[in-house]
């Protein structure tokens, strides 16, 4: 592979000291941030779940973060402070990964005050491992691949390289190779016709670096469309920047001179949480922007093409609304003592919640599906608490490498019971004991998981074929157990659909949990037919008040 | 040295026992939407357990007067008895003890009383321990008392948390009192009190953790299998047993409907057992 020489001129990042990493880390965090949509949108399942895309951002923004004042020349402490603070802010499966290379990789380099081309290579090495070595069942075709294929392009750029950033050089398109090769190994991004999108995230702050160097513009993606369907216009809403209290949204047919480039560049003067979407050659254009600028985007898209819909909504009073609907659900928790065993829960929702503390939870953070907390988040949730005996229930896949991070970063002794869903938490609590042995505790909890069968209904969020299933974008999907078994018209359907997967009639017990979509009286509709087609189980139906998920069900 | 025995209707014992030890068991009251009835000839237990989920106030439960307690102990005092232990229910969860040693006051050294700290065929195996041991006088009997609750585990898995959470007869506190989800508590009676030992929301799920709470008491001596009104549940439950661990198992088990005045307290639909571990 030959190395671009014009490119070398523009090296930036010679010698590679302290700052030179500073400057590489927000090159990277920049980039990843820019094209964050981009990761988020390759989701496997078509349900609206932790977005990957986001979860690396954050974990890289908290890396950021700790060394941003930092005047520090050494490479090496840098380093050291990027991987606590990634540490410290690792949220969802890939993100906590993203750390271990960190930790890796500062390892590795801890005694180079400028790290050469050996040094570099050896973290990079020393990154692969640590990853590997901090997940219990590594998978290929995540992730952790694309760090390895990293690793080797390194490991044999070394013995030619002149400088770090020829190594850097050979590692971005070994990285991109492996993304794309990823659906060769994981035979379920095939079927859903993605790339790994961790992997993806791991390419973009790799790529940002080299971008960096070669002073190419970090701040603008390249210029892409995301299908109409893979917007995510609910969950901007959740990001409010101050002062941007209008959402506007925008249907429109671009002219003939439109450019997008110039379009994004002309979007980013006005406003925040700018996304646009494509589909049959009808652009859709969304923007938080302040009070006085909330015609802008209108006038301006009017020039460049026809609009065919406006929508504009308050922010402020929409968030408002959420806040004091939040504020209500004061949570009585249990208190623990000095030698007790206090528990803390994940929860997506408010109903939930009262839920988890009528069963004596002693913490809970909030965060689900599309809200992955933090490594400092659940360690913040009970580095305070009266007792050292801890155990924490993620109740979602993707928050467990997080719960087990944030119990290796605290002299607590802390268990992390794996809890997958919201059922399977319940189940557990209801084996806690706060005056039992903590290991003995956690595994009668690790063991009423196996106790429910979980049901999770949505709507898909984009077109697929999974699992044998065909998903249409909009139609209700449901999940046994996180494995997709039916898609259907409607919510009554998917309901049903699940329960005879479940095998609902041989069980004694269904319990029904709302969603924060779901009125009551539908709940109870809902509920009615379950009744009626299941008269010998009992169902019981709860106000969960989980986002995007309109039920969440247990068979027991 | 003759040896006389009281107790009080919650220990649960068969009449045949009871007749064969010669006990005395001064019965404890109900009130029954305003009626008082004594514990056994009242009213019956799977009546009693039919109806429970339909009365309109909540049952209720009393001991029996100074007087009853008296009039038993004098009466085996008059048979020739030189001295008498009077076993009772937990102290802290009801006032049978304190009557009892009320009524002792006024025979000084003539009456030991007795708090099983249990209930049930919990307290029933003390006696019978007790009554098997009488012929050998006093310290012996009180001596087999203590043994036999050492060794004692009782178990209950309920069908609700309704009654428990409405009796306000319980002392400390009680995990998942709170609830919002129905749950299905399994308690125990451990030094006189009921402990939550954690709940399930099946009867599938809690028929298989009193199997394992049985299966962890290891070889038993003696072993009563309770319930409240439930006795398809608890004899399936013995058949599993049986099937599952009859090595360890003693040769005579017990089925018992526990006495209304602790169902009172625990709702029907429940699953128990008293085991003395050998």
């Amino acid at each position: 592979m030959s190395i671009d020489t014009v490119r070398l001129e523009k090296l930036r990042i010679k010698p590679l000291d302290g700052q030179a990493v500073k400057r590489l880390v927000e090159a990277g965090l920049l980039w990843l941030k820019t094209n964050q949509q981009t990761v988020n949108a390759l989701n496997v399942f078509p349900v609206p779940d932790g977005d990957t895309g986001t979860n690396m951002m954050l974990t890289m923004t908290s890396a950021w973060n700790e060394i941003k004042d930092s005047g520090e020349k050494h490479a090496g402490k840098m380093v050291a402070m990027v991987a606590k603070g990634a540490l410290m802010g690792a949220r969802g499966n890939s993100g906590v990964i993203l750390s271990q290379l960190w930790r890796g990789f500062a390892r590795a380099t801890q005694d180079s005050a400028v790290i050469e081309v050996e040094a570099l290579v050896r973290g990079i090495i020393e990154a692969r491992d640590t990853a590997y070595k901090g997940v219990v069942k590594p998978v290929e075709g995540t992730i952790l691949t694309v760090a390895k294929d990293t690793a080797s392009a390194a490991e044999a750029a070394a013995a030619e390289a002149q400088d770090p950033t020829e190594v850097l050089a050979r590692c971005v398109p070994a990285a991109e190779a492996s993304v794309n090769q990823t659906p060769e190994l994981l035979p379920i991004l095939k079927q859903a016709g993605v790339v790994d999108a961790g992997g993806k995230g791991l390419f973009f702050i790799l790529e940002g670096m080299l971008r960096y160097i070669y002073g190419e513009p970090l701040d603008t993606p390249l210029a892409t469309v995301r299908p109409l369907s893979s917007l995510n216009l609910e969950e901007a809403m959740q990001e409010v920047e101050e002062g941007q209290d209008y959402e506007v949204v925008v249907d429109f047919f671009p002219g003939q001179k439109f450019e997008l480039q110039k379009f994004y560049g002309r979007l980013e003067e006005m406003g925040t949480s700018i996304q646009v979407g494509e589909g049959d050659g009808m652009y859709r254009m969304h923007i938080h922007v302040p009070l006085d600028k909330r015609y802008e985007p209108i006038d301006y898209i009017m020039h460049i093409g026809t609009i065919t819909k406006v929508a504009m909504e308050n922010l402020t009073a929409q968030m408002d609304e959420i806040g004091a609907k939040a504020k209500n659900t004061k949570l009585e928790l249990a208190s623990v003592e000095p030698n007790q065993i206090a528990v803390v829960v994940v929860s997506p929702g408010p109903g939930l919640s009262r839920i988890f503390a009528s069963l004596g939870v002693a913490a809970i953070v909030s965060g689900g599906q599309t809200m992955n907390p933090s490594t400092q988040e659940i360690l913040a949730a009970f580095e305070n608490l009266p007792t050292d005996k801890i155990i924490v229930l993620p109740n979602n896949k993707n928050i467990i490498l997080a719960a087990t991070q944030a119990g290796q970063v605290t002299v607590k002794k802390v268990q992390v019971v794996p809890s997958r869903t919201v059922p399977q938490g319940l189940a557990a609590m209801l084996a806690h004991n706060p005056d039992g042995e903590l290991i003995s505790v956690s595994e009668k909890m690790t063991r009423a998981l196996g106790e429910v069968q979980t049901g999770e209904l949505t709507v898909a969020t984009r077109t697929v074929e999974i699992d044998g299933v065909n998903v249409k974008e909009g139609e209700v999907i449901a999940l046994l157990d996180g494995n997709l078994v039916a898609s259907s018209k409607s919510i009554e359907e998917g309901v049903m659909a699940f329960l005879k997967k479940a095998r609902a009639g041989e069980h004694e017990l269904i319990t029904v949990y709302y969603g924060a979509g779901v009125d009551q009286s539908e709940a109870n509709r809902i509920a009615d037919v379950v009744r009626q087609a299941y008269p010998g189980q009992e169902i019981e139906l709860q106000d969960g008040g989980q986002p995007h998920y309109q039920f969440i069900i247990s068979v027991e | 040295m003759k040896l006389g025995i009281v107790t009080d209707s919650t220990c649960d014992l068969p009449a045949d026992l009871i007749e064969q030890h010669q006990l005395e068991v001064v019965p404890a009251i109900l009130i029954l939407e305003g009626e008082a009835y004594a514990d056994g000839p009242g009213i019956s237990r799977s009546d009693f357990y039919k109806r429970l989920p339909e009365f309109k106030t909540p049952p209720t439960t009393a001991a029996p007067s100074i007087g009853e307690f008296a009039g038993r102990y004098q009466r085996l005092l008059d048979c020739g008895c030189d001295h008498i232990i009077s076993i009772h229910a937990a102290s802290r969860l009801t006032s049978l003890f304190s009557t009892a040693g009320q009524a002792a006051q006024e025979f000084p050294d003539q009456v030991t009383i007795v708090d099983s700290l249990s209930l049930s065929l919990g307290l029933g195996f003390q006696v019978l321990a007790a009554a098997e041991s009488a012929g050998e006088g006093l310290a012996a009997a009180l001596a087999a008392i203590e043994a036999t609750r050492k060794h004692l585990r009782v178990f209950a898995a309920l069908d609700t948390m309704e009654y428990l959470r409405r009796s306000g007869r319980l002392p400390g506190p009680i995990a998942f009192l709170g609830s919002l989800l129905n749950i299905k508590p399994i308690i125990a009676l451990e030094a006189g009190e009921v402990k939550a030992v954690r709940a399930v929301r099946t009867t599938r799920q809690a028929n298989t953790r009193m199997m394992d709470f049985l299966q962890g008491a290891g070889n038993l001596e003696r072993l009563a299998i309770l319930h409240t009104g439930a006795e398809a549940r608890a004899r399936a439950f013995l058949n599993q047993l049986m099937n599952e661990i009859s090595r360890s198992l003693p040769h005579e088990i017990m089925l018992v409907n526990v006495t209304t005045v602790i169902g009172a307290h625990l709702g029907p639909g429940g699953l128990g057992f008293a085991a003395v571990r050998k």
